[in-house]
């Protein structure tokens, strides 16, 4: 019983770790002006929700959060759809060289942004596809799609070859075979993949820093890094913009843990 | 087919009237829309009052039929205001006309060829009001390619009560400033001797050029580097005994901005501080703790003998990609007017770059301190006018603050700093 | 002959984005950082390998690294200790594991840049948190002695989650039967550890240090919301310092130098890193 009471506690303590800074986020977030600047009273006395208010207001922070959105979804959607083919591929169609061709997405994965980051504004430049989300879009589904080509390829080859094979006798194509059976039946790994794309794009700093200008293509990460402010840092607005950013994403870990888990240890069990 | 083609047109101009409307986000009134043109007019965040501005920019849309102008705010640092203007330009970006300019750029952006040249705006009669090292800033090759608009210079800021309250005269030289502030800190509780910006960015360039020339030290003669020298090592030596031989400046000025160190003081807790003109409107407030406790007076002398400022200040460019040059040009020319330089120096409180203006008693009864500002803006120094100053300073700022943060002694913070300028500055050579 | 072709179809559009946004700037860097290249002043000029002997004498780069070098250990022995504790712990039986596993999975995937701000305001000297909980007066981002540790704090927290996650799945995958069987023959909870678990999820282990490794070693956006790299570069990594040369100033060249340095050494240490997981026994 002491035992199992010293697990309880060891596990809240754990908890406590991983949540005390967004909790911290989130009381300042409710402080006023005035509060914010003295420690203690740790918890606000005069809580407020003024700073949701600026910032929901603030027509620069909405056009972040609208152009994230657009950013992700795409992302994942061209991610899915092209890793979704490959995947498909690699894991079905017994290509001479899968292996190789997996083992160089996943070096492709491994290596740093900042590496080709001078080029590729060479080259979105010359595009005219600066300051854009369809650059973003663009840039982000082909970086996030060694992740979904890994996920992917190793739900594919759970399913069972003679399913395939039933359905060829069935006349089905290919391709049919792909959308009909395969799609269906990876819903699970779908599912994860979409949602760890969808994080990845709406988290990303490195591009979009680099490659949005302006409120036509800044995504929310940047708008809360350079959150404007010239006397000083206005702390409760960014706590406020930060609380609003991470719900989605929280909202998104407490629905599909388990899936966000499934998909991260297939991306990784294979490497 | 002919109906595919159709719908596909109708909705392309759904989506494009959509994204015109979109686009468009004040509220000017669309009924005039066709034949209005716009101008916008691209400047930091205006310290003080921003009324006067706006009124100057409605008078220009009143005398200028057809034209209105949107005034944006970037609200961001100079660092950053400058990585928005670099990669927009470099993108021949047309989404502003007219835009402010700190001074340290203006070579710059000349040389990247982004600037109209202005040269007819500013004849040479007309450039005798301008305090001269504007005139020196704003040119490249010879040619105009900024209008002179507001001009600062290095202050230092003390507290008279204290230093009247324990005897001390004005402080004039940097042994001056350490004797008053260790004998004064030493007695007055929660008081900080000397705060400055000291944090790794461009305004810690500013403070540190003050020490390097009033100690008798330069950073580039001839185009080459002159930083590693043994003037330039004392005075950098003579900074850091600020921090850690003399503790009149605390540790965490390695963090301080301008606002920062202005709050610090404003609020009473230093003897001296070193900041630019705009504090000393904020400490003239009545409710301001040390209301009528200031006094302003030049940067303290080195060995040198002189007292040097660092001159800063904001200045007006025209975009070389901009679609009605013309019309800004004109703008440029309106709000740097003598009559629109006087509004904003009542109005807002900007320093005007028009030496005539320091004469004029309706502004000097409003704002009697400018009147001493006159003599400091003649003498401030210019930071090494080169188009390849911003590289410098990156390199300058790092060295500075790693020589007053102790990760390097000043001579080795010196030797690197001569190194990477040689290296910057040997691209234009063969 | 035509089925043949017809397979390799289903690569191509993922083939082709790989082409255009990896393989082809991976050329192109390479030509870059061979050039003396100013893009502001349209200068361009052929240097050979000057850039990369400036490199070698600039000590702004060395100590960049070093930076770099210094947060990838750090960070990724503590994420892997506190991790490994944290996994043995969710892998016992209690109530809530599908929450927890939830609450766990919270830091690593709110956006890195949230995160920063948020420890940004924890470690503010005057008003933070930190300071105010541990009755101290440190000056976590202003002193060249902390920044560099605050910022691998702040991954730790921000990491271990995910080191934790893959801990547990490879946990989890454990037959009990060899649990029982170390039990019967009177194995200790410590034994147990060491005979059977630590070994059996060795490889998971090397996967999460191969992963974090080479991502910790890239590392920007943590560092360079929290602290820009300063005070005085104390805390600059080298991709930031790429960052700032290619943008803040665009010299295209030597930035891509430096950049170029970063995947050099990323390809070097998944090299060293996978020769000595191939030689590993436990």
């Amino acid at each position: 019983m002491v035992k199992r009471g010293a697990m309880y506690l060891l596990l809240l303590v754990v908890a406590l770790f991983c949540t005390w800074p967004i909790l911290w986020q989130f009381i300042t977030s409710l402080k006023p002006e005035a509060e914010l600047i003295s420690l203690p009273p740790v918890l606000p006395n005069k809580p407020t929700i003024s700073h949701y208010q600026s910032v929901l207001l603030e027509s620069s922070f909405i056009a972040a959060l609208k152009n994230s959105f657009l950013v992700a979804i795409f992302t994942t959607l061209i991610s899915l759809a092209f890793g979704g083919l490959a995947a498909f591929a690699l894991a079905k169609l017994n290509l001479i060289g899968s292996s190789l061709f997996l083992a160089a997405i996943l070096s492709i994965s491994m290596f740093p942004p900042i590496a080709t980051i001078s080029p590729l504004y060479v080259l979105v430049n010359s595009f005219g596809l600066r300051d854009t989300v369809l650059a973003l879009v663009g840039l982000y589904s082909t970086f996030s799609l060694p992740l979904s080509v890994w996920i992917l390829t190793s739900f594919f080859k759970s399913v069972p070859d003679e399913l395939l094979q039933a359905a060829r006798v069935d006349g089905c194509s290919t391709f049919q075979i792909f959308y009909k059976i395969m799609l269906p039946v990876c819903m699970p790994g779908l599912i994860a993949t979409t949602i760890l794309v969808f994080i990845f794009s709406w988290n990303e700093f490195l591009l979009a820093l680099t490659f949005s200008v302006t409120e036509a293509s800044r995504t929310v990460p940047v708008a809360i890094a350079l959150f404007p402010g010239l006397h000083e840092v206005p702390w409760g607005e960014i706590s406020a913009a930060s609380i609003v950013v991470t719900a989605p994403i929280g909202l998104l870990v407490f629905m599909f843990q388990r899936k966000i888990v499934a998909g991260l240890t297939a991306g990784s069990v294979k490497g | 087919m002919r109906l595919l083609k159709n719908l596909i047109k109708y909705s392309l101009l759904t989506v494009c009237s959509f994204s015109a409307t979109a686009g468009c986000s004040s509220p000017v009134g669309s009924s005039r829309a066709a034949s209005t043109r716009t101008i916008v007019f691209k400047h930091g965040k205006i310290f003080g009052d921003s009324g006067p501005l706006k009124t100057l920019l409605r008078e220009f849309e009143v005398n200028n039929p057809g034209v209105s102008v949107l005034d944006e705010e970037l609200p961001s640092s100079t660092d950053e205001q400058h990585q928005f203007y670099v990669i927009n330009l470099q993108g021949e970006s047309a989404s502003f006309d007219v835009f402010a300019l700190d001074v340290i750029w203006i070579s710059e952006f000349a040389r990247a060829g982004w600037l109209r040249n202005l040269s007819d705006s500013l004849p040479v009669a007309a450039r005798e009001d301008f305090f001269s090292a504007t005139i020196d800033a704003v040119t490249y090759r010879e040619q105009i390619y900024a209008l002179p608009w507001v001009i600062g210079a290095g202050l230092l800021y003390y507290r008279k009560d204290l230093l009247e309250k324990y005897g001390f005269a004005p402080p004039q030289s940097w042994t001056d400033v350490v004797a008053a502030a260790s004998q004064i800190t030493a007695k007055e509780s929660n008081l900080h001797g000397f705060v400055w910006q000291g944090k790794q960015y461009e305004g810690l360039v500013c403070n540190s050029l003050e020490y390097l020339w009033t100690f008798g030290g330069k950073v580039i003669e001839d185009g080459h580097s002159v930083i590693n020298s043994k003037e330039n090592i004392n005075a950098l030596k003579m900074m850091r005994s600020m921090i850690y031989d003399f503790h009149i400046t605390p540790e965490f000025v390695t963090t301080l901005t301008e606002e920062p160190s202005r709050r610090l003081f404003g609020a009473g807790r230093a003897l001296f501080m070193r900041n630019w003109p705009y504090a000393w409107s904020l400490f003239e407030q009545t409710s301001s703790p040390v209301y009528n406790k200031v006094g302003v007076t030049t940067i303290p002398r080195g060995p040198a003998g002189e007292s040097y400022a660092t001159l800063g200040g904001w200045h007006l460019g025209v975009n070389k990609y901009s679609r009605s040059p013309e019309l800004a040009q004109k703008l440029a020319r309106f709000l740097t007017s003598a009559y629109a330089a006087k509004k904003l120096a009542l109005g807002t409180g900007h320093e005007p770059t028009r030496r005539s203006l320091y004469k004029d008693p309706e502004l000097l009864r409003k704002h009697p301190f400018k009147r001493k500002l006159k003599d400091i803006f003649e003498k401030a120094r210019p930071r090494p006018v080169t188009p390849y100053y911003m590289m410098i300073s990156q390199v300058m700022q790092r060295e500075f603050s790693a020589a007053i943060s102790r990760i390097k002694t000043p001579q080795h913070a010196l030797v690197d700093a001569h190194d990477q300028i040689e290296h910057i500055l040997a691209i234009e050579k063969q | 002959m035509k089925r043949f072709g017809l397979k390799y179809l289903y690569l191509l559009p993922a083939m082709l984005v790989l082409m255009l946004v990896t393989i082809y700037p991976l050329v192109h860097v390479v030509a870059l950082s061979l050039h003396r290249k100013l893009l502001i002043f349209d200068i361009s000029r052929f240097v050979g390998f000057a850039n990369f002997e400036f490199m070698l004498g600039d000590s702004r780069f060395w100590t960049a690294l070093g930076n770099t070098a210094y947060f990838t250990l750090v960070s990724v022995a503590l994420e892997l200790a506190i991790g490994l504790g944290i996994a043995l712990l969710l892998n016992r039986s209690f109530k809530g594991r599908g929450l927890m596993r939830s609450v766990v999975l919270l830091p690593w995937a709110i956006p890195t840049v949230v995160s920063a701000k948020m420890w940004e305001w924890i470690y503010n000297a005057d008003y933070g948190v930190l300071n105010y909980l541990l009755n101290i007066d440190i000056n976590w981002l202003g002193s060249p002695a902390w920044a560099l540790n605050a910022a691998v704090l702040m991954d730790v927290w921000k990491t271990t989650p995910f080191v934790a996650i893959l801990l547990l799945a490879a946990l989890q995958d454990i037959p009990d039967d060899l649990y029982r069987a170390a039990r019967v023959d009177g194995a200790g909870t410590l034994k147990i550890l060491q005979r059977i678990t630590l070994p059996m999820i060795l490889p998971m282990i090397w996967v999460v240090v191969i992963f974090r490794t080479l991502d910790a070693f890239r590392v920007f956006d943590a560092v360079y919301v929290l602290t820009g790299g300063g005070p005085a570069g104390s805390s600059e990594t080298l991709s930031i310092y790429a960052y700032n040369l290619l943008f803040q100033t665009l010299q295209f060249g030597y930035g891509s130098a430096v950049a170029l340095s970063v995947f050099i050494c990323v390809g070097l240490i998944t090299l060293v890193l996978i020769r000595a997981m191939r030689r590993s026994e436990w």
